[in-house]
């Protein structure tokens, strides 16, 4: 089990509220992605989800029993850290086993769970190793072993992957989506990467200064943006948002359009110069000025297009994909 | 990273420090100020009646104590003196390439790990001693007559037999401060025209300030208590040209046996540390981010 | 910083620093040599460096006339022991004020290190008298008191230092590990800070050691480590130099030989963390 509620929670650093009032329910067996730009307090509320910070006030309840009183160890929750936290003086074995002996546990069963994630984690060439001597994915990898042993109601990642490099990056978001659907346990993960939110989660909380600005599924915020935040995290490369006339042609105040619902066409509403173009081979990403619309607009246009620095293009955009904003930058249904 | 449980668990867990020194500075501070109000003379059993600040009027009204506020004071100064600008020059030098420089830097901190009274005593017997000591030999081969340096100069002899020690703490502190400097910044202050003279008080000595106050600090606060080397090689004298405060305080307490006395210089002693220690605290404070 | 320089510079530079280091150490160089000249040898004029007849027997003397082991075993027991005492009373409250820092903390270890600045002499008669009616006067146990509390400050604040610098990160895994505050100190804290820790230690037997306002005061024949028993030699033995020389070698050698090692580390204890 690993239900997680969140009542009315607030944390105050003297005279600063960084997470004004928050409620948020976590169902059993979720993978839970906090994502917003560095300082919004998502971080913060890992921690107090873990313990490691009191709540100012509110409450959390664990599957059901009151945890905001309770000390780290009883909340039965396992955290992996950015830094991976691993102790450097003991091996990996040691290291894994630490919880286990926390808890405790017998010497059979902490062998069978050492080594049942060592396997299920390609660690078993390195229990005997120090973590010094590990690469960082490996010790990511340790990280995470030392969380699955303790078998608890909840994972909690914070920024697991920002210390590594982009091709590792990939490889364990995978692994640990892969993790995920095999153990099926609540996951909780903090990122301010939005690509990773996107790719792993069951469920993505949107945070600015300790506010949820949107919960829902990553195709869900996709979708339907709440509001202009929203609209320009989540999407790579970001939505294009255009305000004035334009926009009041369609009733709005702002109109957003992603770069992959404007086409480039013989003739068109707008037009534009075609500045960088970068090719990816499978697309290719305009950046168009002097649209009269926004500053640059980004297009998403096919791999093979054949446009130079300078030209002068057509574009049409999606209507039906169009996104409005009123003048409190919310969503007009 | 707090909560209240891990809060709680700190002050448990410092009480036993604070409170064992708390108790290490009140319990006798507050004897002491106690006695200090006292006529109270262990040579002279009885009732110790209470006679205000008698103790204080005669032991500020002695020309002794004034004499020992002097030497406690060239005493530091001068030490420090010696030691800081030496140490400086020392460090600059030993950070130079030069062969051998492990071995050297192993010569130079050695006096720091010898005691005091060993110090002392091979100071006053086998150097300065006007018969024996290698000292007079030296002026004797110079033609000069032997110069009984405890006896003529006792304060500076000490002076220097104190420097002999502390000498070495301020070189290796400095040297260490001088190589943590990135050497990219004295390369582009050369780049930028500056000679020898200007890296030094524009780069190197602003890269030192921090050690070089730490380096004051610490040698201060030993050196207001010069005990040891006073005690084995003058006792104070001749008359009272040694003696500094601690001395005096000692010789009024545990040589003529007068508490009362003794405590009120003691008193006094502990007033004027704390006005030292008050600039001290304040340099500290500004250059240790704790 | 290998700055590049000519030849003759460096040349320059290191006969220089050669000369300066032998006069600075000669001091000590001469107290071992003397050691083992005989009386008459030793104040010989002019004075003798090698060309004299080696020998041991006033470490021989030094140990039948005035038991020197004694004293020896004193130094050790009291440098050790109040250290040891120190670190144990330190290392949770250096944790505290590492690992969980309050608006108090800083104020708290500018006190801690201003106990230090109270001069001695000013607490010496009370501490003496108490010591005397408790019937600690000249015991060791006594002297282990007084040591660890003069240390304590030091202990405290070179530990902080060193704690500071591991990552809380850790800690937290610990805790969220269900490691109990005694577990997360002991199995994850010490044993990462254990080179702080040995520092610490080295630095506070060296000042321990070395001590001479209370162990002068508080001690007498029986307790008396050796630097009170070196300044016994003041007057009148302090004219047999060869014994002197002896007694004075061995009671700074160990403490030479442990200063040489630790000097690294010793720079940033004695300067409570500011330079490294």
């Amino acid at each position: 089990m690993g239900q997680i509620t969140l009542n009315k929670v607030t944390k105050s650093f003297g005279e600063v509220q960084v997470i004004p009032p928050l409620d948020l329910d976590i169902n059993d067996g979720e993978f839970v992605v906090f994502v917003g730009p560095s300082g919004c307090g998502k971080s913060t509320l890992l921690r107090l989800i873990a313990g490691l910070e009191d709540v100012t006030s509110g409450d959390i309840v664990i599957d059901g029993t009151p945890a905001t009183d309770l000390p780290p160890a009883k909340r039965r929750l396992a955290m992996v850290f950015q830094s991976y936290a691993l102790y450097p003086h003991m091996s990996v074995r040691k290291n894994i086993a630490f919880p286990m002996k926390m808890a405790g546990v017998s010497q059979e069963e902490q062998q069978r769970r050492i080594d049942g994630a060592a396997k299920a984690l390609n660690l078993t060439d390195y229990l005997d190793r120090r973590p010094g001597q590990l690469s960082g994915g490996q010790r990511q990898r340790v990280a995470i072993g030392r969380a699955i042993v303790r078998e608890p109601a909840a994972f909690l990642f914070d920024e697991p992957l920002s210390n590594l490099d982009a091709a590792l990056r990939v490889g364990m978001r995978l692994e640990i989506s892969e993790l995920h659907k095999r153990l099926e346990t609540t996951m909780i993960y903090v990122t301010h990467d939005q690509v990773e939110a996107m790719t792993m989660a069951d469920k993505i909380v949107v945070l600015r200064a300790g506010h949820i600005e949107q919960v829902g599924s990553p195709l869900e915020l996709y979708r339907t943006p709440r509001n202009l935040f929203v609209a320009g995290f989540i999407g790579s490369p970001k939505m294009n948002l255009i305000e004035g006339a334009e926009a009041g042609k369609h009733g709005a105040n702002t109109i957003g359009v992603r770069p992959e619902h404007v086409r480039v066409t013989e003739t068109g509403p707008w037009s534009g110069v075609v500045g960088v173009s970068e090719h990816l081979g499978s697309d290719t990403f305009l950046h168009v000025h002097d649209t009269g619309l926004c500053d640059v607009m980004t297009v998403r246009a096919g791999g093979e297009l054949n446009v130079h620095h300078g030209d002068r293009i057509s574009l049409t955009p999606d209507t039906d994909k169009m996104h409005r904003f009123d003048a409190e930058g919310l969503r007009i249904a | 990273m707090a909560t209240q449980h891990s809060r709680a668990a700190a002050r448990f867990m410092i009480a036993p420090s604070v409170l064992l020194l708390l108790g290490w500075m009140l319990i006798p501070l507050g004897m002491t100020i106690y006695f200090s109000l006292l006529r109270y003379n262990l040579l002279m059993p009885g009732n110790n009646p209470f006679v205000g600040f008698e103790n204080y009027s005669y032991f500020l009204s002695d020309p002794t104590f004034l004499t020992a506020m002097l030497n406690t004071l060239l005493l530091v100064g001068g030490v420090l003196l010696i030691t800081t600008v030496g140490g400086i020059l020392l460090a600059l030098l030993i950070d130079q390439p030069i062969w051998g420089q492990g071995i050297v830097r192993i010569l130079v901190i050695a006096p720091f790990f010898v005691m005091p009274t060993v110090s002392a005593l091979v100071w006053k017997n086998m150097f300065m001693n006007p018969v024996n000591g290698l000292f007079a030999w030296v002026a004797d081969l110079m033609g000069l007559q032997p110069y009984d340096f405890l006896a003529s100069a006792p304060l500076l002899s000490i002076i220097g037999m104190v420097s002999w020690t502390w000498l070495p703490f301020a070189t290796l502190i400095l040297l260490t401060a001088l190589q943590s400097l990135d050497s990219e910044q004295l390369e582009a202050a050369e780049m930028d025209g500056a000679g020898p003279v200007s890296r030094f008080f524009h780069i190197m000595l602003p890269h030192l300030a921090r050690a070089i106050t730490v380096v004051i600090l610490i040698q201060t606060i030993f050196h207001l208590s010069i005990f040891a080397e006073i005690l084995v090689t003058t006792n104070g004298g001749p008359g009272v040209a040694s003696t500094n405060l601690t001395y005096l305080v000692y010789a009024e307490s545990l040589l003529r046996f007068d508490v009362g006395t003794g405590s009120a210089g003691g008193v006094v002693a502990i007033i004027l540390a704390n006005i030292v220690a008050i600039f001290l605290m304040r340099m500290i404070g500004k250059n240790l981010d704790a | 910083m290998a700055r590049a320089v000519t030849p003759r510079r460096k040349a320059i530079n290191s006969a220089v620093a050669w000369t300066l280091a032998i006069l600075i150490f000669f001091p000590i160089f001469w107290t071992v040599l003397t050691s083992f000249k005989t009386e008459a040898q030793a104040i010989a004029d002019p004075p003798l460096f090698f060309n004299f007849d080696w020998t041991l027997e006033n470490y021989v003397t030094v140990q039948e006339r005035s038991n020197y082991f004694r004293h020896f075993w004193n130094s050790v027991v009291i440098s050790v022991g109040s250290t040891l005492l120190g670190v144990i009373i330190a290392v949770p409250a250096a944790w505290a004020m590492a690992f969980v820092p309050g608006k108090q903390t800083k104020n708290v270890l500018m006190w801690m290190l201003s106990t230090k600045m109270l001069p001695p002499v000013g607490v010496l008669v009370p501490i003496y008298l108490i010591f005397r009616n408790v019937g600690l006067l000249d015991t060791r146990t006594g002297l282990v008191i007084v040591l660890t509390l003069i240390n304590l400050p030091i202990i405290v604040w070179m530990l902080y230092t060193y704690f500071r610098e591991i990552p809380g990160e850790i800690l937290e895994a610990a805790r969220m590990d269900g490691a109990t505050l005694r577990s997360e100190i002991l199995y994850v804290l010490t044993p990462m800070a254990v080179p702080g820790i040995a520092s610490t230690v080295l630095l506070n037997i060296i000042l321990a050691w070395n001590e001479a306002f209370w162990t002068l005061n508080l001690t007498a024949a029986n307790a008396a480590p050796l630097t009170a028993f070196i300044a016994s030699y003041s007057s009148p033995e302090g004219l047999f130099y060869a014994k002197l020389s002896a007694a004075s070698t061995m009671a700074i050698a160990p403490i030479l030989i442990m200063g040489w090692f630790s000097q690294k580390q010793l720079v940033r204890g004695l300067t409570f963390g500011a330079v490294k």
